[in-house]
């Protein structure tokens, strides 16, 4: 299978309608997490796949030659590029988990303790739960797309 | 009075500091480095000093749920060998500035003699049996690492490779020992912490009850023979002591303080450490013998070298010997011999191998035969082998003379008593064996002296002045020989050398037994009355001086013998690794064949779990058919016929494909089992394994391997008991519950309490149990498996991206 | 409860597996480890009970009781904690198969072949 080839006109504008709608379900599976099916894990592998999609219909420089607007990375470099992005991606993810874990401990609790509160009243909502597990799974979202990503545009380069 | 534990942490601390801080220090010094380790050194030796006069524990908690705390003892042995750790230290690194100047790997040097320094003092105050065995195996890696400094020289691999094979094995053996005093001392209520060696409730303070319940357990034996090859393997024992002359291929200052001072007398510390516990008859036989038969033999050994550093190393294995026969002896005697002998060596054999250093740098070689006449060019220097040589031949006043006859007194002792109390008559082997010993100490330390006496061979060119910095450091060792040897002279007039005494008796009763070896102050001088052990000291210094003329033919014949291969251990060492090395058993099993291992892998799975259940007398349970749907069924059967096509596909592609579908059958079955959140994960994740694997296969060519029946045939085989194997375990282990699960933990504090307050952290507050696991409950098993995920990529951008970066090097 | 089809889907599975981790082609010897991986995870869902309801709670209920537990009922839930396992497991079995399909690309890069056999001895 090739990237370098030309999709079909219909392939590619059912990309374009897919991919926004795939990344919506993902941050809605993300925030949704602790309570009704989804999670970091889960979120982060959905992503992925949006990322999947563009690379197989649109090869592997549209993200960055048309999305950002720059001259793509040379590729077989980990230097510059968006592998390089990708990479900081997962770097960061591991930080911010190993952090909102170190936070436990500079509160008086073991490391990586949760705690939940319930923000009331609010309108239209009510009540709002705010789970600190949720900066640990936003953090388990950025290794698994940082890692997914660098490993798919990695072998995708070649 | 209680140490004080800032001053022991920091002590231990600020070797490993020094270390971490060298190559940043090397920037900005250069070769001066050597004065900042130095300087590590003096300042561990000032918090050393400080500690003197204190006794007791200092505990800091470490993985408080196994009982294991770093723990710290101070007492008169520990302050013994820390004082020379870090007082050796502060010489030999002024020493180096002098010796290693020029020379390759600086940085590492330093380092690693400041690392090894840290581990050193860990091992001499560890007061807990994990803590110093950690402590001593970093001191074996860093000897490791020094004996190896010069990484291009085959001599050097082949020592630092013995070393490391031989007292790396050595604690092991010691680990188990360890291992097993731990067993028995939780048994003992008395003590507190079983893996407290000593102090408060540890297994030391607790000897009479300790012994008796190892006896009890049958497991007295083992423990001291296990923990005796750690000692006699990490000091150069017979037949361990094959490493220490080849150690030598290190710098001279690193035999100087690891392989002379410090490091080999961890073993001997451990032997003064256990002492107080293990001390019985079984323990006088074992060490007696074996300090007895490693000072003689490796005494006879050091008259045949013929280089002065193996001389030296030889010589080192005797004195070692000498200190462990000591320990072995029972009574305060005993202790007296290992205790001041530990001292005596360090200062006279750490001056020694400075001398020799010196020789070396100056003369420009080591060979004995090549080395003569050396006074006229360098007079300090032999002045200060005088004074150490003549301690290490035990000639009186000087300072060895001492120690050796507090062993001659020890020996007799003991086997004077050994036969009155009816015992065989060959325990007046130990004191004859032990004179006999001494004559080739005495022969080969006299040898070593005439190096600067004599005619100077005419081969040997120019001499030159040693720099300062290499002669103040002997001298200071030199002249403390001399004043422990002038304190003896000064005791016969009744003038007490007392802090000297009082140290080297506080050194004692660390290692006496606390049970019938009574109270004695420690105290030293010339004998001014006949007894038999002044006899023993005149016979061997006697037949030592008949015998010097003779030296050249008693060491061709020592030479002679040594040579017979079946009387060498380093034939034996040798024969095993090379034996090792080319065994048919490697090339059967190193195939380097992935086949073999998995063959052997699932042969054994299969065989070891069957083979387990049949033991047990598992018996497989009646066959009622769960309650399972008939979606799942067909699910199931659509995944095992999806697997079966991917067993034979024709091609990659066909393969890929069908492997797609064994992956979303599970994600359905995953769907029917109610399981949401790993449905969505696996269909998203079998999506993009599909893109993967097609993007690499686009790369691959179509290789399918030739089909070959009989194979096919043999792994159907092995696949098929594999199969079984997990089968039953299914059947069997879906048939049997625990009574306490914890996932009902989980379902219970997974949620939202039906009250609670605004913020809470003691529940996980998520209607998502999963999810409240993965980022609550057991977060930190997600981390590591989120780092596992961020590994992967990493290797993955390694083996793409980085590809040309290994082999540019 | 035995579960007789579950057993025997898994020794297939298993065995199907093995069989092609013995092959010389490396790529099939990724699907062999695949295949396990799979079948693995399956089993440890099975073990957490198979017909009960979603680990999912409303707010403040009643606490349910998990299907591993002994006479759970059957409105037991499903064992969340071999859920949580497997999850991870899914994630981390998709970076050692990519893992491992890159090991195989560079394998082919270097040796030139796709043969195990032949690429053993130096």
């Amino acid at each position: 299978m090739s990237l370098d080839r030309q999709p079909t006109v219909i392939a590619r504008t059912v990309t374009r309608l897919v991919v926004p709608l795939i990344l919506v379900t993902a941050l809605a599976l993300l925030f949704q997490g602790h309570n009704l099916p989804g999670g970091g894990f889960i979120a982060g592998v959905l992503t992925v796949t949006a990322f999947a999609l563009v690379y197989v219909i649109f090869g592997l420089d549209y993200l960055e030659a048309e999305l950002l607007d720059r001259n793509p990375g040379t590729r077989y470099e980990t230097e510059s590029g968006i592998i390089r992005e990708y990479g900081t991606v997962f770097a960061v993810g591991l930080a911010v988990a190993v952090g909102s874990g170190i936070a436990a401990i500079a509160l008086g609790y073991p490391f990586l303790t949760q705690a939940v509160a319930f923000v009331e009243p609010l309108p239209i909502y009510h009540e709002l739960e705010v789970a600190s597990a949720l900066v640990f799974d936003l953090g388990v979202y950025a290794v698994v797309v940082g890692a997914l990503l660098t490993i798919l545009a990695e072998v995708g380069s070649e | 009075m209680q140490p004080s534990s800032s001053a022991l942490l920091a002590l231990l601390a600020l070797p490993f500091l020094g270390a971490a801080f060298a190559p940043l220090v090397y920037r900005v010094l250069g070769e001066r480095t050597a004065y900042f380790a130095a300087a590590v050194a003096a300042a561990s030796l000032a918090l050393v000093a400080s500690l003197f006069g204190t006794q007791g524990t200092v505990a800091v908690p470490w993985i408080p749920t196994y009982g294991v705390s770093l723990a710290f003892y101070v007492d008169g042995l520990a302050l013994l060998i820390g004082t020379l750790a870090s007082g050796v230290g502060v010489l030999v690194f002024t020493y180096s500035g002098g010796y290693m100047h020029g020379e390759p790997g600086q940085v590492k040097y330093y380092a690693t003699l400041l690392a090894f320094m840290g581990s050193m003092l860990g091992v001499a105050f560890a007061a807990d049996l994990i803590a110093l065995f950690v402590f001593w195996e970093l001191t074996s890696v860093s000897s490791f690492l020094l004996i190896g400094h010069y990484q291009d020289a085959d001599a050097s691999q082949y020592a630092a490779r013995k070393s490391m094979l031989i007292t790396v094995a050595g604690g092991l053996f010691m680990l188990v020992g360890f291992l097993l005093l731990h067993v028995v001392a939780t048994g003992v209520p008395a003590v507190d912490s079983a893996f407290r060696l000593a102090g408060e409730g540890s297994i030391l303070a607790n000897a009479d009850t300790m012994v008796g319940a190892l006896r009890a357990q049958g497991l007295f034996v083992p423990v001291l023979l296990l923990v005796g090859v750690g000692a006699a393997t990490k000091s150069a024992q017979v037949p361990f002591h094959i490493w220490l002359p080849n150690a030598m291929e290190a710098p001279t200052p690193v035999s100087a303080f690891l392989h002379s001072a410090t490091m080999v007398k961890a073993g001997v510390y451990l032997v003064g450490r256990f002492r107080p516990l293990l001390l019985t008859d079984e323990w006088t036989l074992v060490f007696g013998i074996l300090g007895l038969a490693t000072m003689t033999i490796t005494a006879i050994l050091a008259v045949a070298a013929s280089d002065i550093k193996e001389l030296l190393a030889y010589s080192t294995a005797s004195h070692l010997g000498l200190i462990v026969a000591g320990y072995g002896m029972s009574g305060y005697l005993g202790a007296e011999t290992g205790a001041f002998h530990i001292l005596n060596h360090a200062l006279f054999k750490a001056a020694l191998f400075l001398v020799a250093g010196i020789v070396a740098h100056e003369a420009g070689t080591r060979a004995i035969d090549e080395l003569g006449g050396l006074a006229s060019d360098l007079p300090l220097t032999a002045a200060v082998t005088t004074v150490a040589a003549l301690g290490m031949a035990g000639v009186p006043p000087f300072n060895g003379f001492y120690s050796k006859e507090f062993l001659f007194h020890a020996v007799y002792y003991t086997a004077e008593h050994a036969v009155a109390d009816g015992g065989s008559v060959l325990w007046w082997l130990l004191p004859a064996v032990a004179v006999f010993g001494s004559i080739f100490t005495f022969l080969y330390s006299i040898r070593f002296l005439m190096l600067f006496f004599g005619d100077k061979p005419d081969a040997l060119g120019e001499v030159h002045a040693p720099p300062l910095a290499m002669t103040v450091p002997a001298v200071v060792l030199g002249g403390l020989a001399l004043v422990v040897g002038l304190g003896g002279v000064a005791g016969t007039f009744g003038v007490h050398f007392t802090p000297l005494e009082r140290f080297v008796g506080t050194v004692m009763e660390s290692s006496l037994a606390h049970a019938g070896e009574g109270e004695h102050s420690f105290s030293y001088y010339l004998p001014t009355e006949v007894s038999p052990w002044l006899i023993m000291s005149a016979v061997t210094i006697g037949v030592g001086a008949v015998a010097y003329p003779f030296f050249d033919g008693i060491r061709d014949g020592v030479r002679a013998v040594r040579d017979v291969d079946y009387l060498r251990p380093n034939w034996y060492y040798d024969g095993t690794v090379a034996g090792l090395d080319r065994s048919s058993a490697i090339d059967v099993i190193q195939t380097g064949n992935l086949r073999t291992y998995a063959l052997a892998l699932s042969l054994a799975l299969a065989a070891l779990t069957l083979g387990a259940y049949a033991a047990a007398g598992v018996a497989v349970p009646g066959l009622a058919f769960a309650g399972l749907g008939p979606a799942l069924v067909v699910v199931l059967a659509v995944a095992v016929v999806g697997a079966v096509a991917v067993a034979a596909a024709p091609s990659h592609i066909a393969g890929v494909l069908t492997l797609s579908i064994v992956g979303f059958m599970v994600a359905i079955f995953y769907i029917l089992g109610s399981a949401p959140d790993l449905a969505l994960t696996q269909l998203v994740i079998e999506t993009l394994v599909l893109v993967i694997f097609l993007l690499v296969l686009d790369k691959l060519p179509a290789f399918y391997g030739t089909a070959n029946r009989l194979r096919a045939a043999r792994d159907a085989v092995v696949a098929g008991a594999v199969g079984l194997t997990v089968t039953v375990t299914v059947l069997l282990s879906t048939a049997a519950g625990p009574d306490d699960v914890i996932a009902q933990y989980f379902v219970e504090n997974g949620g939202v309490p039906a009250e609670h307050g605004p913020i809470f952290a003691d529940a996980g507050g998520g209607g998502n149990i999963v999810n409240v696991i993965l980022v609550d409950f057991r977060a930190f098993d997600t981390l590591g498996e989120i780092s596992v995920v961020a590994m992967a990529a990493l290797s993955v951008i390694t083996l793409i991206a980085m590809r040309e970066r290994g082999e540019i090097q | 409860m035995t579960q007789v089809i579950l057993a025997t889907v898994l020794g297939l599975l298993f065995a199907l597996g093995t069989y092609l981790i013995l092959r010389r082609d490396v790529v099939r010897v990724v699907w062999g480890v695949s295949i396990i991986g799979q079948a693995a995870n399956v089993y440890l869902v099975t073990m957490g009970g198979l017909t009960g309801q979603s680990p999912i709670l409303g707010h403040g209920g009643e606490h349910p009781v998990a299907c591993s537990v002994p006479d759970a009922g059957a409105n037991c839930v499903t064992d969340p904690l071999v859920q949580a396992l497997v999850l991870t497991a899914i994630v981390i079995g998709f970076g050692t198969t990519a893992f491992a399909l890159v090991l195989t690309y560079r394998l082919y890069q270097e040796h030139n072949t796709l043969d195990l056999t032949e690429v053993t001895v130096e």
